[in-house]
């Protein structure tokens, strides 16, 4: 155990998401050398909280992703729009359907999650379209659900989303202990091995007895459940559910997930690299934000930057 | 009895429409609304106030059919196809919300050459041939400034937040502030994010710039940021400058609560998501015969601190403060422009 532990260390920098963690580092420090030291806590709590949305989604992206090339979720915006909506119509305000609206919002996500899965199973769709083609629906269902209005949150649903606990923001810590969870299943469980069975390759998984039907199913619907967490706590956090909320988080999802070091060809993912990626995301805009830059600018940055990340890791694959 | 009210009915009915249709001559007329997004509080408005005032219309008899139209992408191609449908319906007008000012340029050009009386108005279309009720975005951005000046003659640091990268009406305003703080120079703009118009965009973008910046008395926006900037501000534990809001109802309703707390005070201003209903009418009125010039400009909505509350009251909660424009409304915005 202590020599994993020891090899485990020294190893470290051969990890997949080693450099997006480096340069979340080196854009925080840049952030914080324009104002001398000042505003680093407050910088670092409002990365965490926001990094925590773009890290729930892109955890059940990464699932999706595993499974293999042309696996990608494009649903993950409307189903956050339509679950945020939802429940926050449901709830209306009163605190004592706080679990009730959660469970709205869930379900939601396992409705929208199975639709998806059936679309591709049956209609035999390929993912791509399947997704993004429901997202018109589940966008649609939203706009008419509501037409658009902003429902407040509960006040002791709002103040637990935008509060902390020692320090630590509260959805921070959801976020990290969703990303335990998704840790534990990803390396742990007989499904992770499975997933990055199929993901290698499909094939040799379905004669090899793994339940491939099952896998698509397990891992679109978690993907959509995660997107209806976020979905109900971003429209908790931000004072209510807008139809515009999601639009930002199909490209995050995706990014955080080929700048945490998995692969986008599917088969080989790693958790922690999701987390990496989405403090990075927060904290490039931010750093070139505060340096000032146009926004033309700080698009050419944020793709250069994400690319030299990608080079990087997969550099350092090969030659492991 | 029941027979004769039902007559009386409809003798009452015929009074009330016949002199509508005596006076117009568009009653055969159909207009349709083309329209490129609506996946926004402030464009669900504009349908809404459209449906309202398009079908009372309609039933009226001023014209035969006002049936709206909104692509499911943001994408000018798709929008173009659209207008190409429109023409093969047969429409007589097409009132035009564009996704870009010069793409859709080909298909109006189409629509003119077949008679087709063409309106665009907010998103506005450069083809010559088409009418334009254009906002002066600029002037948006300047009275902000203008604004502040008359509260902080001292002036100090702003954060302004930007709408969507890329997009015109970002462009205008942004324009329109600078030329503000050329105009009163005691102002130094410190930061500037953006905010894409909406409210958690502008939150994440404001939190994470937050640290860098030094005090701020003031804050620029462009309509659907101002409560996103708010909370941000707020999370940080930060003095609340003067945040120029944009008439949404959780911006007032932040407003007035602040108000209520510690008397704060600020301005609200943007364009009324009911401009559509005004295009209606200019395209009825161009239908009808009437000469009307080619550039026309709309009025933006201002809430001040003595109309926040009449403002709050009318606004449904999470939507955008609205006036609906009528027939005489547009008469008015037409012989302004004449002149």
């Amino acid at each position: 155990m202590t020599d994993t532990v020891i090899s485990t260390l020294s190893q470290t920098h051969r990890r997949p998401w080693f450099w997006a963690f480096v340069a979340s580092t080196a854009a925080f420090g840049a952030t914080l050398l324009l104002t001398e030291g000042r505003g680093g806590g407050e910088l670092l709590s409002a990365a965490l909280t926001f990094a925590a949305f773009s890290a729930i989604v892109g955890i059940g992206q990464m699932f999706v992703i595993t499974l293999g090339p042309g696996n990608v979720d494009l649903s993950i915006p409307a189903t956050m729009t339509l679950a945020g909506t939802l429940s926050l119509k449901f709830m209306g305000g009163d605190a004592a359907l706080i679990l009730p609206g959660l469970g709205v919002a869930l379900a939601v996500g396992l409705g929208a999650g199975t639709a998806n899965y059936l679309l591709i199973r049956f209609l035999r769709i390929p993912p791509i379209i399947a997704t993004l083609s429901a997202s018109f629906l589940y966008q649609s269902l939203a706009i008419w659900s509501n037409r658009g209005l902003r429902i407040k949150p509960p006040s002791i649903l709002a103040d637990f989303t935008t509060g902390a606990t020692l320090g630590v923001p509260n959805v921070a810590i959801v976020g990290l202990l969703i990303a335990v969870i998704a840790w534990i299943i990803l390396e742990r469980s007989i499904y992770g091995r499975w997933l990055s069975a199929v993901g290698q390759n499909a094939r040799a998984a379905r004669l090899s007895g793994v339940p491939v039907q099952l896998m698509f199913a397990a891992t679109f619907i978690g993907s959509a459940v995660l997107a209806s967490l976020t979905g109900y706590l971003l429209a908790s956090f931000s004072g209510g559910a807008a139809l515009n909320m999601g639009t930002e988080y199909l490209l995050i999802s995706i990014a955080v997930v080929v700048i945490g070091g998995c692969s986008i060809a599917g088969g080989y993912s790693n958790v922690p690299g999701i987390w990496g990626g989405a403090l990075l995301m927060f904290l490039i805009v931010s750093m070139l934000n505060s340096y000032g830059l146009g926004a033309g600018v700080r698009l050419i940055m944020t793709g250069t930057i994400i690319i030299a990340i990608v080079a990087a890791a997969a550099g350092k694959e090969s030659s492991a | 009895m029941h027979l004769r009210n039902k007559l009386m009915g409809a003798v009452a009915l015929m009074a009330v429409c016949v002199p509508a249709l005596a006076h117009a001559d568009t009653s055969d007329k159909r207009i349709a609304l083309s329209n490129n997004y609506a996946g926004n509080s402030w464009r669900q408005a504009m349908l809404e106030s459209w449906e309202k005032v398009a079908s009372q219309a309609v039933e009226d008899g001023v014209v035969a059919a006002a049936d709206a139209f909104t692509t499911s992408e943001n994408q000018a191609t798709e929008q173009a196809a659209q207008i190409q449908n429109m023409i093969l319906q047969g429409y007589d007008a097409i009132v035009v919300n564009a996704a870009s000012p010069t793409a859709l340029n080909g298909a109006i050009a189409e629509a003119c050459s077949a008679g087709i009386i063409v309106v665009s108005f907010d998103g506005i279309v450069t083809e010559p041939c088409a009418w334009r009720i254009a906002v002066d975005f600029k002037e948006m951005g300047r009275q902000q400034v203008e604004y502040l000046a008359s509260r902080l003659p001292d002036g100090g640091n702003l954060l302004e937040i930007r709408g969507l990268a890329g997009v015109f009406v970002d462009d205008e305003i942004h324009a329109g502030i600078q030329a503000g703080v050329e105009e009163f120079d005691q102002f130094e703009i410190v930061g500037s994010v953006h905010g894409d118009w909406a409210q958690d965009v502008a939150q994440k973008a404001v939190a994470g710039v937050l640290p860098s910046l030094p005090e701020i008395v003031g804050v620029v926006t462009q309509g659907g940021d101002g409560y996103g900037a708010a909370q941000a501000i707020e999370a940080a534990g930060r003095d609340m400058p003067i945040i120029v809001m944009g008439n949404r109802q959780d911006e007032m309703q932040w407003w007035a609560d602040a108000r209520d707390a510690d008397g704060y005070e600020t301005l609200s201003l943007s364009i009324a998501p009911g401009v559509a209903t005004l295009a209606f009418w200019v395209a009825q009125q161009v239908l009808d015969g009437a000469e009307v010039p080619k550039d026309l400009t709309v009025p933006f909505l201002t809430v001040t601190q003595d109309t926040l509350d009449e403002a709050l009251a009318s606004t449904p909660e999470g939507s955008v403060a609205n006036v609906e424009y009528s027939l005489e409304d547009a008469k008015a915005v037409i012989a302004e422009a004449k002149q």
